[in-house]
């Protein structure tokens, strides 16, 4: 499949992109479980969790970390990214099963570096879901090549 | 419930987690339930050793914090993990604030290879439960 990636140059400061939503559901948060190896009773246990604040099972913030990276590359056409190095980020609501979370995000700092064929990209991105509520919200530093 | 409240968690205390294999399974695994477009690269996604760390957390000996919600994290990817490495999670408690019902604790970990070095690094923090006073 020959897919065009976007270099350093062609990504403009401020420019913004929103992505599909996705539900999460209970076999999302019961796989992600398996794969993390973390059973924690917030992500597990029904019964538990009906008397907790959250009133039942919760998905685990990684699982929707993990999401949104993958919504990300549903909204935008991709970079020629070579690292994603940084991440900042706070977990701010839960999400419940059902719940359906999607991305927006902008590209909010641009930077050369050290070596002429490549740039910093720092993108701040926010989970929303169907209420358009925030759950999550950060920013992540992404190495893309520039063009040669 | 079993675990560590708030209460005993021990600031500047050092954790050694066990270690596990990254394999093609849990990359194919991940990918399914992040649907990621995989780049065919033999490197691991950057979040797979994150969302790892913390199941290993619960592979150790000492009972786990009683962590009611994840609160956020301040996190640097040094170097890409590949198919077939061993990985295992080093972490340091740094500080702890205590609130009215809960406290927050700040853990600093570092994602180490089967070679020793740093992958991954940086800081998380927790909302950790408070033990329930006893009413007389």
């Amino acid at each position: 499949m020959i897919e065009h990636r976007r270099y350093f140059d062609e990504i403009s400061l401020g420019e913004e992109c929103e992505s599909p939503g996705r539900t999460v559901t209970e076999a999302d948060i019961v796989m992600f479980a398996g794969l993390s190896g973390d059973y924690n009773v917030l992500h597990t246990d029904a019964e538990f969790m009906k008397q907790s604040i959250f009133g039942e099972r919760i998905a685990h913030g990684l699982l929707c970390l993990a999401i949104q990276s993958g919504l990300f590359s549903r909204a935008s056409v991709p970079y020629a990214t070579l690292a994603f190095v940084g991440l900042r980020w706070k977990f701010k609501a839960p999400v419940k099963i059902g719940d359906t979370i999607r991305l927006k995000a902008k590209v909010t700092a641009k930077k050369d570096l050290a070596k002429a064929d490549r740039g910093l990209v720092t993108l701040e991105r926010i989970v929303l879901n169907q209420r358009d509520e925030v759950v999550q919200q950060g920013e992540t530093d992404l190495i893309v090549e520039k063009r040669r | 419930m079993r675990g560590t409240y708030f209460e005993d968690v021990v600031v500047d205390k050092v954790t050694v987690s066990p270690a596990i294999t990254v394999t093609e399974a849990h990359v194919a695994m991940y990918l399914g339930v992040t649907r990621e477009l995989p780049d065919g690269l033999p490197a691991v996604p950057d979040v797979l050793p994150l969302c790892l760390t913390i199941g290993l957390g619960w592979r150790i000996a000492d009972p786990p914090m009683i962590v009611l919600a994840f609160v956020g994290l301040d996190w640097r990817m040094v170097r890409a993990l590949r198919v077939g490495d061993t990985m295992h999670a080093r972490s340091r408690i740094l500080s702890k604030r205590a609130m009215r019902d809960v406290g927050y604790v700040v853990e600093e970990r570092s994602i180490v290879d089967q070679h020793g070095e740093v992958v991954q690094q940086g800081r998380f923090t927790f909302l950790v439960a408070k033990r329930k006073e006893v009413s007389v």
